[in-house]
C-alpha cells in the first residue's frame, strides 16, 4: 500500500484531501478547523483525558477524541453539531464546577486557558454545581507552589515532568473525584525530587502550579531607603519579556528592561551576561586543567540550577564530573557583594542583590548555603521574567515605549559569548571560543558552532584543539540530560565536555518565562526559536564575542581575582555539590563516594 | 518420536492409573467443596473431619477436594458417590453433619435425606 | 493392550428408568461377570443426565463415550467390543453434546442444573483443581496437543474465528478477530494475557473458574500463545483472590513439571510459559489498557485506543488479552471443533455464558447456561424464583456497567445483542435479582457510587460527571430532589456514555439511565411526592405506631433522639419532627405495632 497517498475525508460535509498517518485533530487543523482542546500538547504524549476535543465520526456509536484517533479514508467527521456542542460545553462546565471561583484574585486571571475555554464554550450559567475538592496548597518548595484546588487533571504537568524532564516528581494519586496530582508519598515539594525547573508552570492551563512569588516583598524592599538595591538579569529575560507586553517573541528588550528596573527603584542594574563571561573564564580554565590530567573528564557544566538538583539526586556518582564553577547568577552576586562593594566602599550587608531570571529553580539556588559569600547570602531575591513583567506593569511603567538604557559598570559589559548562554549549546560554544584561544594562543576563526545549535535533544560535536580531537555533547531538558548521563556512565571516555541545560531550549524556555498567550502553545518551538535568534543576533551584533576579550572581565582579574582558578576565585566563584538521595528510593548501582 | 498428541494420551493413561492407584475405584468417593466461597462457609472444618476419619481407619473411601459447583447458598457441599448408586450431594454441611455423614452414610449406607440437595 | 479399568455410568433418571435402564444395568452386570471384567469395572448410577429424549443413556469411562437409545440387545455388543476389544461401538454413540450435562453424571440436582450447560465450567466442582492428574484424565491438555500436532497456528486462529466465540469480559468483541489481528502483527516478542481482574460487585465467575479448574486457563493460554506466536503469558489476577492465585500457581508449576509449559512443549518446537501478576484491587484495571499499565508497573489508567493492544500492548508489543471465561472456552473449541461449538447458542452469540446469580432469588449461585436462555428461565428455573413470596421487580445484569430490566423483559434471550437492545449489557456475568423491597433509585445510586469511587480519575466525563450524577441521586433518595433532576441525569448520563475515555466511564451511567427508562415513575414519586414505594430510602420513610401498641415502652427506651412519648400501657406516639428514621423502634417492637409508611 502506498503510504503517501492522500486520504479523502469530509469535515462538516466538506471534502478534503489529507495526508495519512495523522490524527483527526491534526488533519482538521490543516483544513482550518481548530477543534477545542485542553489536555493535548504537541510535545507531550497523547493523554486523551479531557475529552474536550471530541468529534462525531459517522458510523461510530460514541464521540471520538480527535487528539488520538487516526484519520482514515472516507471518514466523515463533524466538529460542531448541536449534540457535540452541548457535550463539550457540559464537559468544560464539569471542569469549572470543580474549580475555585476566584478568577479575580488568581495569578493567571486574564491569561488562563480554562477561562478562555469556558468563554468560548458559551457557558453562561451552571447546571451541575456540587461539591468541590479541597486540598492544602503546598508552599514548601523554594521555587514552585502547588495548588491542587485549581488542578483540572489534564495531566500535562505529569507528562512534562516525566516525559520531557525525566524527573518523575509528579503523578496522579487516588481515584475518581479524589484524584490529585502530587509528588510520591504526597511529600512536600521541598522534600520531593522536584528540580524546581518550573516546566509544570509553563504547561499548566490554570494556576495549579505557579512560582513562589516575591513581588510584594521586592516592592517593600525597593522602598527601603537603608538598602542599596542592585539588580541583575539573565540573558534570556531580555529575549522573552516583551511577550508579556504583547510583543511578538524574539524582541531583545535589554535596554527597556534596564530603564524599567531603574524606574522601579533599583540603584544599580548589572547584567548577568557579564557573569556568564566570568563563568566561561573559570569553567574554561577548569576544563583545560582537567584536559591536562587534573581532574576527571568529561567536565559537565553546572550553571543550570534545576540540573544541579537533578544530578545531586539521580547522579550522585557523577558529582566529581560537575564543574565547580558557580552559575553566572551566583558569580554575579558574589562579585557584587565583594569586589564591587569593596570598590564602592559599601557595606555588603546593606546590599539587596536581586536577580531577574527566566528560571524558577534559581529561587532555590539562591537559598543554597554552599553559595554563601563570607557568611552572607549572595543573591537575596530571585524573581522570574513573569514576576518582573508584572511588577513593571503594576508600577505603571510604559515598558514598550520607554527609552533604552545601558547597564551599570563594571559588572554590566558583556561579550557575545555571554549572551548566547541563554540558548542550548551556548555555554559550550562560549567555552570553546575561550578555551581554544587560552590553550592554543591562536584566534578561533569560525566561532559559531552549528553542530550544537538548534533544538535537537542531544547534540554531539567534535572540535580539534591543537591537534587533539575533543568530543562534545549538549543536552537540553532534563530528560535529554538523563540520556547523555547514561552514555557517560557507560563510557566515561566518550565525551570531554558536556553541557546540560535543564529546560527545553535552554534558559530561553525556562520555567519563569512569560505564559503562552491566547493563540499560542506553551513552549511553542517557533517561539523558542525566535527567542534564541534574539540572543544569537545580540552575539553577532557585538564586536566583542569572546569572554576573555571583555575588558571588564580583564579588569576584574587584574584588580581583584588575579587569574582564573586563583585562590580568590576558588573562594568566591567555585563550590561543591553533595549527594541528595531521593527519599525512599536508593538505586543499588549508586556508589556514593 | 511420538507426536504431542500421542504423548498427551500416554500422559492421560498414566494419570488415570495414578488416580486409580489412589483408590478412585474404592466403593465410596467423597468430594468436599474447597473454593473460597466454600471455605468461607466452613468447608475446611468439614474437610478436617473427613481427613481425620480416613487417618483413623475409615477405609474404602477416596477423599478429594473440588472447586465451586455453583451452589452458593447451600455451601459447604459434600458429595458422596458410590458404585452402583445415585450420587448424593449434601448441602450446608458443618462439622457435626460431616461426622454424621461418616457414621450414617459412609459406614452404614444411610442417605440422610433432609440434607440432600435434590 | 493392558486391561483398562472402566467406570460405567448408567442414567438413573425417571425417564431412563421408564425406558428400561435398570434392566440394562442388570444385563450389564451379567455380561461383565461373563467376560471376567467385574473386578476392574465399576458401575455408577447417575441422576437425570438431561438427555431424556435419547435414553436410556450409558456412559463409558475413561473416554466419555456416551451410548444412547440402548436396547437390551446392545449391551453384550458394547461389553465385547468396547470393554474387551477397546473399540467403541460407533453406531450407538451419541455424538452431539458430549460435554453437555457432564455435570449430571456426578451430580443429579436436576432442578438447579437442568437448564444449565457446563462448557467453561465443565470440570469445576468435578475435579480436584490441585491435582493435574484429574485434569489430564478428563482429556486435559489434549486440545493443546491437538493444536500443536495437527494444526498450524493459522488453523487454530481460523478455528476460533469460525467458532463465533466472543469476548466474555463484557463487550463481546469477536475473539477470533482479536487473535487474527495479533497473529498478523510482525513485532516480537508477543504476549498473551489472561484478565482475571474480576471486579464487579457480587461477581465471582472468574474466581470460581480458576479455583475449580485452573488448568483449563493454562491450556487455553498456551493454545493462544501457539496461535499468535507468543512465548510468554501473564495471568493478571487480583490479590484478593489468594486461593485462586495459589491454584493457578500450582497449575502452572505442575504443567511445567509435565512438560506442558516451558521449553519445547510435548517435544515440539513450541515454547511457552506463564507468569502471574497481582492486581491491587482497582476495578479499572479490568480495562485492558489499564491492566497492561498495571503489569508494566505504571498507574492503572486506561489510554485511548487505537492503537489496540493487539498492535501495541504489553511493553509496547502485540498482546492478546482475553478474559478468564474466554480462555476457558478455547480448549473446548479446539478439542470439539468450531462446528460443535456453533451448535450451542444463538445466531450472533455462540456457546454458553457463566453468571453469578445473586440477590433476591432462591438459588443464588454460579451458573452456566447456553446463550439464548431467557432471563425467566435463569431466574425461575435455575434460580428457583423469588423467595418469601415477594414480587419480582427487576434483574440487573452486567454489574455496575449494566442496566436494570423490568418484568416485560423477562423473556429476553441472553445474548449480547438482545441484552443491549433491552437496555442492559451482557457484561462479565453478574446477575442480581431485585424484588419489590428494593428502590430502583437506590439501586442506581449503589452502582453509581461504586463506579464513581472506582473511576481512575483520568477523563473529565467519568471523574466529574459521575460525581454530579451521584450527587443528584443522593439528593433524590434523601427527598431533596428537584424538578429537572431527571433531565439533568439523562443529559449527563448520555454525555458520559458517548464521551468517556474507556469502557468503565462509557457504561457507568447505564444503571441510572436504564432505571430512569424503566422505572421513571419511581424517580418522579421520590422527587414530587417525596415517597419511596419500596420504603428503602431512609429519609423518605416515616414510622408510625398503630393500635397494636400495648405501651411496653421498649421503643421509647431505644429511641436515640427521644422522639417517642407515651405513658406506660397506653399507645405511644412518634414526634415526626424529632424522628431521625433510624428504624430502631421498628426493629425493637415485638408486637408489630410500628409501621413504615
Amino acid at each position: 500500500m502506498d503510504n503517501t497517498k492522500k486520504l479523502t475525508i469530509t469535515i462538516n460535509d466538506k471534502e478534503y484531501k489529507v495526508d495519512p498517518g495523522q490524527t483527526i485533530m491534526q488533519a482538521a487543523d490543516k483544513c482550518g478547523y481548530h477543534i477545542p482542546r485542553l489536555c493535548y500538547h504537541p510535545k507531550l504524549s497523547i493523554e486523551g483525558a479531557c475529552r474536550v476535543c471530541i468529534v462525531e465520526v459517522e458510523g461510530m456509536r460514541n464521540f471520538i477524541a480527535s487528539c488520538c484517533y487516526p484519520v482514515a479514508d472516507g471518514m466523515k467527521i463533524r466538529t460542531n453539531t448541536r449534540e457535540l456542542r452541548q457535550a463539550r460545553r457540559d464537559i468544560v462546565e464539569l471542569l469549572v464546577d470543580n474549580h475555585p471561583e476566584d478568577c479575580h484574585t488568581c495569578e493567571r486571571d486574564g491569561n488562563c486557558e480554562l477561562q478562555r475555554l469556558v468563554y468560548s464554550m458559551g457557558i453562561r450559567h451552571r447546571h451541575f454545581t456540587g461539591e468541590r475538592k479541597h486540598y492544602e496548597k503546598d508552599l514548601s518548595g523554594a521555587s514552585v507552589i502547588r495548588d491542587p484546588d485549581k488542578c483540572i487533571l489534564c495531566g500535562r504537568c505529569v507528562r512534562m515532568c516525566s516525559e520531557i524532564q525525566g524527573v518523575h516528581c509528579l503523578t496522579q494519586a487516588h481515584r475518581g473525584f479524589n484524584t490529585v496530582v502530587m509528588p510520591a508519598y504526597n511529600m512536600p515539594f521541598a522534600e520531593s525530587v522536584c528540580s524546581g525547573c518550573g516546566q509544570c508552570i509553563n504547561v499548566c492551563p490554570t494556576a495549579s502550579f505557579v512560582e513562589k512569588n516575591y513581588t510584594q516583598e521586592l516592592f517593600e524592599k525597593l522602598n527601603d531607603k537603608s538598602l542599596i538595591k542592585v539588580a541583575q538579569f539573565a540573558p534570556s529575560v531580555r529575549a522573552a519579556i516583551g511577550e508579556a507586553f504583547g510583543l511578538a517573541p524574539g524582541r531583545n528588550m535589554e535596554g527597556q528592561l534596564i530603564a524599567a528596573m531603574r524606574r522601579l527603584g533599583f540603584d544599580y542594574v548589572f547584567d548577568t551576561q557579564f557573569a556568564a563571561d566570568l563563568t566561561i573564564m573559570e569553567e574554561g580554565s577548569e576544563f583545560l586543567e582537567r584536559l591536562q590530567g587534573n581532574g576527571p573528564l568529561p567536565l559537565i557544566t553546572s550553571c543550570s540550577s534545576a540540573w544541579m538538583k537533578y544530578v545531586e539526586q539521580f547522579y550522585p556518582d557523577m558529582l566529581d564530573h560537575i564543574s565547580t564553577a558557580k552559575s553566572p547568577m551566583s558569580m554575579a552576586s558574589a562579585m557584587i557583594k565583594t569586589y564591587w562593594a569593596e570598590k564602592m566602599k559599601i557595606d555588603p550587608k546593606k546590599i539587596l542583590s536581586v536577580a531577574t531570571m527566566c528560571c524558577t529553580a534559581k529561587k532555590y539556588e539562591a537559598t543554597r548555603p554552599e553559595l554563601d559569600v563570607h557568611g552572607m547570602r549572595a543573591t537575596d531575591l530571585v524573581v522570574t521574567t513573569r514576576e518582573m513583567a508584572w511588577m513593571i506593569k503594576s508600577a505603571g511603567i510604559d515598558f514598550v515605549n520607554i527609552k533604552e538604557e545601558k547597564p551599570d559598570s563594571p559588572l554590566g559589559l558583556s561579550s557575545g559569548a555571554g549572551a548566547i548562554f541563554g540558548v542550548t549549546g551556548g555555554v559550550m560554544e562560549a567555552a570553546v571560543r575561550t578555551a581554544y584561544e587560552l590553550y592554543t594562543g591562536e584566534t578561533l576563526i569560525d566561532i559559531e558552532l552549528a553542530d550544537i545549535r538548534g533544538f535537537k535533544g542531544v547534540k554531539e560535536a567534535k572540535v580539534v584543539i591543537d591537534g587533539k580531537e575533543l568530543r562534545l555533547a549538549v543536552a537540553h531538558g532534563l530528560g535529554n540530560a538523563h540520556k547523555v548521563m547514561e552514555m557517560v556512565r557507560k563510557d566515561r571516555n566518550r565525551f570531554h565536555f558536556v553541557e546540560v541545560m535543564g529546560c527545553p531550549g535552554g534558559c530561553i524556555g525556562g520555567g519563569g518565562q512569560p505564559y503562552a498567550t491566547a493563540n499560542s502553545i506553551p513552549l511553542d518551538e517557533e517561539a523558542l526559536r525566535l527567542r534564541a535568534q534574539a540572543l544569537y543576533d545580540l552575539d553577532r551584533g557585538k564586536t566583542i564575542r569572546r569572554s576573555h576579550d571583555n575588558p571588564d572581565i580583564q579588569r576584574l582579574y587584574r584588580e581583584y581575582l588575579g587569574r582564573p582558578l586563583s585562590e580568590k576565585s576558588h573562594e568566591l566563584l567555585h563550590t561543591h555539590y553533595k549527594a541528595k538521595l531521593p527519599r525512599g528510593i536508593v538505586s543499588p548501582e549508586l556508589k556514593i563516594v | 518420536m511420538p507426536t504431542p498428541l500421542e504423548l498427551i494420551k500416554k500422559k492421560r493413561a498414566e494419570a488415570v492409573s495414578r488416580i486409580i492407584g489412589k483408590g478412585y475405584l474404592s466403593t465410596k468417593r467423597v468430594y468436599v467443596g474447597m473454593a473460597t466461597c466454600e471455605i468461607a462457609a466452613g468447608s475446611k472444618d468439614v474437610m478436617e473431619v473427613f481427613q481425620k476419619a480416613v487417618s483413623r481407619g475409615l477405609t474404602d473411601v477416596y477423599l478429594s477436594q473440588k472447586g465451586c459447583a455453583g451452589r452458593c447458598n447451600l455451601e459447604p457441599t459434600v458429595e458422596v458417590i458410590e458404585a452402583g448408586k445415585s450420587p448424593v450431594k449434601y448441602g450446608k454441611v458443618d462439622k457435626d453433619r460431616a461426622q454424621q455423614i461418616i457414621e450414617r452414610h459412609l459406614k452404614n449406607g444411610e442417605i440422610i435425606k433432609e440434607w440432600v440437595i435434590d | 493392550m493392558t486391561a483398562t479399568p472402566y467406570r460405567i455410568i448408567v442414567c438413573d433418571g425417571t425417564s431412563c428408568i421408564n425406558k428400561g435402564s435398570r434392566k440394562l444395568t442388570a444385563i450389564l452386570r451379567e455380561q461383565l461377570d461373563k467376560h471376567g471384567l467385574a473386578d476392574r469395572t465399576t458401575i455408577g448410577l447417575s441422576g437425570c443426565l438431561g438427555m431424556c429424549d435419547k435414553g436410556p443413556i450409558m456412559v463409558v469411562n475413561p473416554g466419555y463415550t456416551i451410548y444412547g437409545r440402548l436396547t437390551e440387545a446392545d449391551i453384550p455388543e458394547i461389553v465385547e467390543e468396547h470393554l474387551v476389544n477397546n473399540r467403541p461401538v460407533a453406531r450407538l454413540v451419541i455424538q452431539e453434546d458430549h460435554l453437555y450435562n457432564r455435570f449430571f453424571r456426578v451430580f443429579g440436582d436436576a432442578k438447579f442444573f437442568g437448564k444449565q450447560m457446563r462448557v467453561t465450567l465443565r470440570n469445576c466442582g468435578i475435579i480436584d483443581p490441585e491435582n493435574i492428574d484429574d485434569y489430564l484424565s478428563l482429556r486435559g491438555y489434549e486440545a493443546l496437543a491437538k493444536a500443536i500436532t495437527e494444526m498450524t497456528p493459522d488453523q487454530v486462529v481460523a478455528e476460533i474465528e469460525k467458532s463465533g466465540l466472543r469476548g466474555r469480559g463484557g463487550a463481546g468483541f469477536p475473539t477470533g478477530r482479536k487473535w487474527r489481528l495479533t497473529a498478523n502483527e510482525k513485532a516480537t516478542p508477543k504476549y498473551v494475557i489472561c484478565n482475571a481482574d474480576e471486579g464487579d460487585p457480587g461477581a465471582f465467575m472468574d474466581r470460581s473458574a480458576i479455583e475449580g479448574d485452573p488448568h483449563t486457563i493454562v491450556e487455553g493460554m498456551a493454545i493462544g500463545g501457539y496461535a499468535i506466536g507468543a512465548e510468554r503469558g501473564v495471568v493478571y489476577i487480583r490479590a484478593e483472590y489468594p486461593l485462586a492465585i495459589k491454584r493457578i500457581e500450582k497449575a502452572i508449576a505442575d504443567a511445567r513439571a509435565h512438560g506442558l509449559l516451558g521449553k519445547n512443549i510435548l517435544g515440539s518446537n513450541f515454547s511457552f510459559d506463564i507468569e502471574i501478576r497481582l492486581g491491587a484491587g482497582a476495578f479499572v484495571c479490568g480495562e485492558e489498557t489499564a491492566l497492561i499499565h498495571s503489569i508494566e508497573g505504571a498507574r492503572g489508567m486506561p489510554r485511548p485506543r487505537p492503537p489496540y493492544p493487539a498492535a501495541v500492548g504489553l511493553f509496547g508489543k502485540p498482546t492478546l488479552i482475553n478474559n478468564v471465561e474466554t480462555w476457558a472456552n478455547v480448549p473446548v473449541v479446539i478439542l470439539d471443533g468450531a462446528n460443535w461449538f456453533r451448535t450451542v447458542g444463538t445466531e450472533t452469540s455462540k456457546g454458553t455464558k457463566v453468571f453469578a446469580l445473586a440477590g433476591k432469588v432462591v438459588n443464588t449461585g454460579l451458573i452456566e447456561v447456553p446463550m439464548g436462555t431467557t432471563l425467566r428461565e435463569i431466574i425461575y428455573d435455575v434460580g428457583g424464583g423469588i423467595p418469601f413470596g415477594k414480587r419480582f421487580k427487576a434483574v440487573q445484569t452486567g454489574g455496575p456497567s449494566g442496566g436494570c430490566l423490568p418484568e416485560q423483559y423477562l423473556d429476553t434471550p441472553i445474548d449480547y445483542e438482545s441484552l443491549t437492545k433491552a437496555g442492559s449489557i451482557m457484561g462479565s456475568g453478574g446477575m442480581i435479582v431485585i424484588d419489590e423491597d428494593s428502590c430502583m433509585v437506590d439501586v442506581a445510586r449503589f452502582f453509581l457510587e461504586f463506579t464513581q469511587d472506582e473511576s481512575c480519575g483520568k477523563c473529565t466525563p467519568c471523574r466529574e460527571g459521575t460525581k454530579r450524577m451521584l450527587e443528584i441521586l443522593v439528593r433524590i433518595t434523601e427527598g431533596k430532589g428537584k424538578p429537572g433532576d431527571i433531565e439533568n441525569l439523562e443529559r449527563l448520563g448520555n454525555m458520559i456514555k458517548k464521551s468517556a475515555l474507556c469502557g468503565l466511564g462509557q457504561s457507568a451511567p447505564n444503571p441510572v439511565l436504564s432505571t430512569i427508562k424503566n422505572f421513571r415513575e419511581e424517580y418522579e414519586e421520590h422527587i414530587r411526592d417525596k415517597k419511596c414505594r419500596a420504603k428503602a430510602c431512609k429519609c423518605l420513610v416515616s414510622y408510625e405506631i398503630g393500635d397494636k401498641c400495648i405501651g411496653c415502652g421498649a421503643c421509647k427506651r431505644v429511641c436515640p433522639v427521644g422522639a417517642i412519648s407515651g405513658s406506660p400501657k397506653t399507645k405511644h406516639t412518634i414526634d415526626q419532627d424529632k424522628c431521625v428514621r433510624c428504624g430502631l423502634c421498628f426493629n425493637t417492637c415485638k408486637f408489630e405495632a410500628i409501621a413504615k409508611v
